[in-house]
């Protein structure tokens, strides 16, 4: 089984977290137009990569964020959303 | 007849097994002599009174009530003397403070914090709260859990939040008479299921059920 | 510690047993005692094969004792049944498969012996000496390779040749009368784990332990040593220095050994299933050193599978492990040095050597050659064996042709000559035990000189050492693991980046170990590649020359590794003989996927204990006393209905329901989902992610509350009560809960706003009390004010029932007066026992989750994920009145304002059908069906013994839905049912029931 680092707990199992989806930031509802807000809500970048991705530890219910190459599988960090920066 | 107002999650499992039935903070509590030797002892001790509250205040105000925190996040300490209870540090910024036979600090907490301050969260504890003991304990947590046990430095006293069997679990590692002493916490409603495949992996170990208070 | 994993010791064998020198060893083929052999010679072992009784000694395998004993044949070849004897005797290859009752597949060559044992030889027809089915070895010429794909299309036929082919084939007799069993499984961990424990994983293990590493060792077989313990040419001392290594690793502090261990794959992150009989462990290490070692490949000449035809090692392991003589009279065919050794160690145990048959025409010197010829042992350069022949009893060999061979591999069988033998042996080379490192990521690439694929780059935390890495001699070997270990201890404490190299390779002074081409064509066939799946040379040939004619394609057309051995004796041959064909390097030609499990692991060992959580409300077990029949809802257990003596389910059923319409009924809600928000951007919180409006909520009322995904599609619902300005809690579904609180933190961890959410789901518990007596059964345990002007609807009180805290919330799921209690879990049985003494005189009713549906039926009301899927927005369910499209932002708003410039495409309606109606109802999921086109669905639908006819919902198209419009609905077995449209709620659609003037029980009707 995969282990993922979580920030507080340390390194688990990936069995002891669910995982969020990429990290998309939502844009402001009221200033864009509908194509853009439909591709916000339904599209993803499949392209392969290192991708921020939300990841919660279920024991703790503890929400971070995991900086993982998609195309490789290789965890480069972890870290609290407020800690977050950009790549 | 009058049903008790405080019953263990698992009452109904306890029924079958032999032993003296008191009351201890309200709850039925059956009290049974465990066998010295035994390999693996299991002994539920949800009768304990305890209290939960989270919140980026809540390290201050439990402070603000006399009780030293502990520093670093998944840790705990002893609550102050005389009692025996434990403050244990769930990740960042929740707490569980679990009296000992002899303390009373948890009512009194929750009683505190009905009203509670800014950034103050009460949380309603109704735990499963049991005990894993004796030489056989390292055992079955290898068979029940995916941590390693054996390389934790007791001395830092970890706090570890898992899952045990497929269920979430608070556990508090220490050692008694030269054995390893777990406490574990869960939510009540898996505590039927959580004892019940506890005991029968204990049974193949030639374990024993028992709700001494240690 | 380290013993862990050996032997058990067997029990003595009960039969009375004769002295040992009087027992007949038929044939003599057992040798005298071999230093540290792995035979018992004081217990002795009873069994029977074939119907047929022998005996061995504690520590022989199957296969050991049989050979010991004489018997050749172990068993029948998959295709054409041809007898089979011992080839690689390490696992590599399954001619000896057998049965012993419930335990199929045997593996004898590897199998110990056990007391009492009665085997059979599997996929035989009348047993394996007179096995019918090997009529088919004289149709081989019409079972061409991949005739299967292309003989039996016949439709007609088909099912004849099924039974047939079923018939003849297949592996072992499946008993259904085995029991099911399940090993415990376990976790465990390491600093290092070596696989395999040879010299080199032995050097490995003590280096990285020595350093200071916790270090797990495994080995598949009984013993550690490896081959440092049978390679030997004669020179025990070799074997000595192996036992010396063996002693140091048992006794190490650091150092766990587990032998009869299987290491079934690598997975991520260095975890390992490590498998033995008992049990599955699954091991996490933080580096592995894989020093698994090189299979044995056979050299392809005709009849290269009689009994008797053995690979080299296999022979030295019966000399060296069990004291079997392999054979009396030997031809050894050989390419390398290890070819020399094996002939030494046949000659120091007192078997003739006829001849040594050496491949290559000018073989470089080695010491073994002199002591050969001074044993006037003939060594025939530049020969090969062109076909060994069967002997009268057909049950072994009886001579081998040999014959020179061109410089293009071509055999000159003009100058062939037979020699008598009695046994051959084969050591034409090693292929790479290199499935572990594969599965780990690892690339290897092809090394000319040594003509085997060697690791080219590792993963960060992965080694490699000894055979698998290429080295071949045994004093490099243990240099190599020792250098390893401590490559690998260091890796611990400094973890190198990705991309590291392997350790530089010591140069062998042998030539490669493996031939290239030891693959010997014959007109008549019978020379064998791959021995699982009985595929010949000239297989290979013809299927690339029907074009398949690339790894993979060559590996599914022929079926070259695809049996029991994965490939283990043959995938290299096979990379081989293509590589000749198209004239491509075989790194070039490129290998197939290897793939976990190493070797077959027991299903009960996978199996485990099988850990289900269940999940259960405080009040389970009077559920049970009450004759409640669980269902599951999610993980958690709930009673579907109350059984009652003489009542069918409907009928509980529908007596529940009429109870709560008529009296009062009482049901655990404890499930719900519940939550709890407080602080002074709380409400704001709640206004963002539901549709609804919170703010203005008055302290101790409560409001529906409907959530939405991003796309606008409806994903909950539940009920919001104000506690107190900065205080609110609120419900969700039951399986919605655990998801909604995991999302709902993450909103609230990107918008932090001043408030902190609290999940009681567990922590609490919740009985629904309802019906025209509900009321009066409360009052009597509490002083709260329940009447009406002080309780209104949609009200929420704290208060004291029973002596019990509690949280009164009157709410209207169910469409009777009533009260959802909200307690703490651990009171939740007093609360639950005081309300049934004090409903006694009413007759209260216990009712379960299907008695709930249909009252909250009768009364229109939806359930989320039944009455909705996953594309449903409000306006389709008729949840638009819910929806306040005027805050500033909630979730799904956006969306749902894209969605309103289009028109909906099907709309929640409630239908009946007619009153007198007899047939068979509708279920949920039956369609709407409009001219032929499906334009919606059935989604509830039951009997309302109240309104005495069925009804439902269902998604209909919108311009169908007016009251009394009149649809069809399709039954599973095409009847329609006609269903009229129907406003809800069907029962009492102005609410009356919540008022106060039907509330005093002497003024229900009875």
């Amino acid at each position: 089984m995969k282990l993922i680092p979580c920030p507080i707990n340390g390194l688990r199992p990936v069995g002891e977290f669910v995982y969020g989806g990429e990290v998309r930031p939502m844009p402001d509802p009221n200033a864009v137009d509908d194509d853009t807000w439909a591709s916000y809500v339904f599209n993803r970048t499949g392209a392969p990569g290192v991708k921020q991705e939300w990841w919660c530890h279920s024991p703790s219910n503890t929400w971070f964020i995991v900086e993982r190459n998609t195309l490789t599988d290789e965890i480069m960090q972890s870290y609290l959303y407020d800690e977050m920066r950009t790549i | 007849m009058n049903t008790p107002l405080r019953l263990s999650p698992i009452h109904d499992l306890l029924q079958s097994l032999p032993g003296n039935w008191q009351a201890i903070n309200g709850m039925p509590v059956l009290t049974v002599s465990p066998p010295t030797t035994s390999p693996l002892i299991l002994t539920d001790r949800s009768c304990l009174t305890r209290f939960g509250v989270k919140g980026a205040n809540a390290a201050d105000w439990l402070a603000s009530q006399g009780l030293t925190i502990p520093d670093r996040p998944n840790s705990w300490c002893p609550l102050p003397n005389p009692s025996a209870g434990i403050i244990a540090r769930l990740g960042l910024s929740e707490f569980l403070i679990e009296d000992s036979l002899s303390s009373r600090l948890a009512p009194q907490l929750a009683m505190a914090c009905q009203t509670p301050p800014a950034k103050v969260y009460p949380v309603l504890r109704q735990d499963l709260a049991i005990a894993l003991s004796g030489p056989a304990t390292h055992e079955l947590l290898q068979q029940t859990c995916n941590l390693n046990f054996r390389a934790l430095i007791l001395a830092d006293r970890p706090i570890l939040l898992t899952s045990l069997i497929g269920v979430v679990v608070t556990l508090l590692p220490g050692e008694h008479n030269g054995h390893p002493f777990y406490r574990l916490w869960c939510d009540g409603t898996f505590g039927n299921y959580l004892w019940q495949t506890l005991v029968a992996i204990a049974t193949e170990f030639g374990g024993t059920i028992t709700n001494v208070e240690l | 510690m380290s013993e862990a994993g050996l032997h058990q010791p067997f029990a003595k064998s009960t039969l009375p047993q004769e002295p040992l020198t009087d027992r007949p060893s038929r044939r003599g083929d057992r040798l005298p005692p071999m230093p540290h052999e792995w035979i018992d010679r004081d217990r002795i072992i009873d069994f029977t094969f074939e119907g047929t009784h022998f005996w061995g000694y504690a520590g022989d395998t199957i296969s050991s004792a049989l050979w010991a004993s004489g018997q050749r044949i172990l068993g029948r070849s998959f295709k054409y049944h041809r007898p089979r004897g011992i080839l690689s005797f390490a696992n590599h290859d399954i001619n000896a498969l057998m049965q012993a009752g419930e335990k199929l597949n045997l593996r004898a060559d590897t199998t110990p012996l056990e007391p009492g044992m009665t085997l059979a030889a599997v996929n035989t027809i009348e047993g394996v000496h007179n096995d019918r089915a090997s009529l088919l070895n004289a149709f081989s010429p019409f079972l061409p390779v991949g005739f299967y794909y292309k003989a039996f299309h016949h439709k007609r036929l088909f099912p004849f040749w099924e039974r047939l082919i079923r018939r003849i084939s297949g592996l072992g007799q499946l008993v259904p009368t085995t029991p099911r069993i399940r090993t415990a499984k376990r976790y465990d961990f390491c600093d290092v784990l070596v696989i395999g424990a040879g010299v080199s994983g032995l050097s490995a293990a003590l280096a990285a332990a020595a350093a200071g590493a916790d270090v797990a060792l495994v080995d598949e077989n009984a013993q550690a040593g490896g081959s440092g313990s049978y390679q030997l040419g004669g020179e025990l001392a070799l074997a000595e220095t192996t036992h010396q290594l063996v002693q140091q690793v048992m006794h190490h502090p650091r150092i766990r050994l587990f032998t009869q261990t299987v290491a079934a794959g690598y997975y991520t992150d260095h975890w390992v299933p490590l498998v033995d009989r008992d049990h599955l462990t699954k091991m996490r290490a933080k580096a592995v050193i894989i020093a698994s070692g090189a299979y044995e490949q056979p050299a392809v000449f005709r009849n290269n599978d009689l009994p008797g035809v053995l690979l080299a090692s296999a022979a030295q392991r019966l000399i060296y492990r069990y004291a079997v003589k392999p054979m009396h009279r030997a031809v050894v065919l050989v390419a390398n040095t290890d070819g020399y050794r094996a002939a030494m160690d046949l000659l120091t145990q007192g078997i003739s050597i006829q001849a040594v048959v050496e491949l290559r025409s000018d073989p470089i010197a080695n010491p073994w050659i002199a002591q050969l010829r001074s044993h006037h042992v003939p060594i025939y350069s530049g020969y090969c064996i062109y076909e060994a022949k069967t002997n009268p009893a057909k049950d072994g060999v009886c001579s081998a042709v040999i014959c020179p061979i061109d410089a293009r591999g071509i055999p000159q069988t003009g100058f062939s000559q037979a020699i008598a033998c009695d046994g051959i042996l084969m050591s034409v080379g090693w292929a790479p035990t290199a499935n572990l490192l594969y599965q780990a990521g690892a690339k290897l690439r092809f090394e000319p000189s040594l003509q085997q694929f060697v690791p080219d780059t590792l993963p960060p935390g992965i080694f490699a050492c000894g055979r698998v890495n290429g080295v071949y001699e045994f004093a490099e070997k243990i240099h190599d693991g020792q250098n390893v270990g401590v490559t690998a201890f260091e890796y611990l404490n400094n973890p190198l980046p990705s991309n590291s190299c392997p350790l530089s390779r010591l140069p062998s002074f042998t030539p490669p170990p493996l031939h290239p081409a030891p693959f010997i064509p014959h007109p008549k066939g019978k020379n064998f590649v791959d021995f699982d799946e009985d595929l010949q040379y000239k297989d290979f040939i013809h299927a690339a020359q029907e074009g398949f004619d690339n790894i993979e394609l060559l590996k599914r057309y022929t079926t070259v590794g695809m049996g029991p051995s994965q490939g283990k004796h043959s995938n290299m041959n096979a990379l081989q003989i293509l590589a000749q064909i198209t004239g491509k390097s075989p790194g070039e030609v490129g290998t197939t996927t290897a793939r976990p499990f190493f070797h077959p692991v027991l299903l009960s060992h996978l199996a485990g204990r099988s850990f289900t959580p269940k999940r259960q409300t405080p009040l389970h077990s009077r559920h049970g006393a009450l004759g409640a029949k669980f269902m599951l809802a999610g993980q958690w257990q709930r009673p579907e209905y109350y059984a009652r003596s003489h009542s069918s389910r409907i009928d509980c059923i529908q007596r529940e329901a009429i109870a709560v319409r008529q009296r009062v009924g009482m049901i655990d809600v404890g499930t719900l989902g519940k939550l709890e928000i407080r602080g002074p951007q709380a409400a704001e919180f709640l206004e963002r992610v539901y549709t609804g409006r919170y703010a203005n909520l008055k302290g101790g009322m409560s409001r529906y509350a409907l959530m939405l995904d991003e796309t606008g599609v409806v994903i909950d619902d539940g009920v919001i009560a104000r506690l107190g300005l900065d205080h609110f809690y609120f419900t969700t579904t039951t399986s919605g809960a655990a998801q909604i609180h995991r999302e709902l933190t993450r909103w609230n961890t990107i918008w932090q706003l001043d408030c902190g959410i609290v999940n009681l789901t567990g922590a609490r518990s919740a009985i629904n009390l309802a019906g025209p007596h509900a009321r009066h059964v409360l009052a009597q345990l509490t002083d709260c004010d329940l009447s009406s002007a002080a309780f209104p609807y949609l009200a929420v009180r704290e208060a004291i029932v029973a002596q019990i805290p509690v949280l009164l919330l009157r709410v209207g799921f169910v469409g009777e007066w009533g009260y959802e209690i909200h307690v703490a879990a651990e009171s939740t049985p007093a609360l639950w026992d005081a309300l049934m003494v004090a409903g006694a005189a009413h007759d209260i009713t216990p009712f379960g989750v299907e008695a709930q549906r249909l009252l909250r039926l009768e009364k229109g009301h939806l359930i989320v994920g039944q009455d909705t899927d996953g594309l449903t927005t409000p306006r389709e369910a008729g949840l638009a009145w819910a929806v306040k499209s005027d805050k500033p932002f909630f979730i799904g708003q956006r969306s749902l304002e894209i969605l309103a410039k289009q028109p909906i495409q099907q709309k929640l309606v409630g239908f009946r059908l007619d009153p007198a109606f007899q047939a068979t109802p509708p279920q949920e999921c039956h369609l709407v069906i409009e001219q032929d086109e499906i334009v919606g669905r059935v989604t509830s639908v039951a009997y309302s013994p109240t309104l005495k006819q069925f009804i439902g919902l269902a998604y209909v198209a919108p311009e169908m839905a007016t009251p009394n419009h009149r649809f069809n609905i399709r039954l599973s077995n095409g009847e329609i049912v006609t269903a009229i449209v129907t406003s809800t709620p069907f029962y009492d659609p102005d609410n009356q029931r919540q008022k106060e003037t039907i509330a005093h029980p002497s003024q229900v009707a009875a």
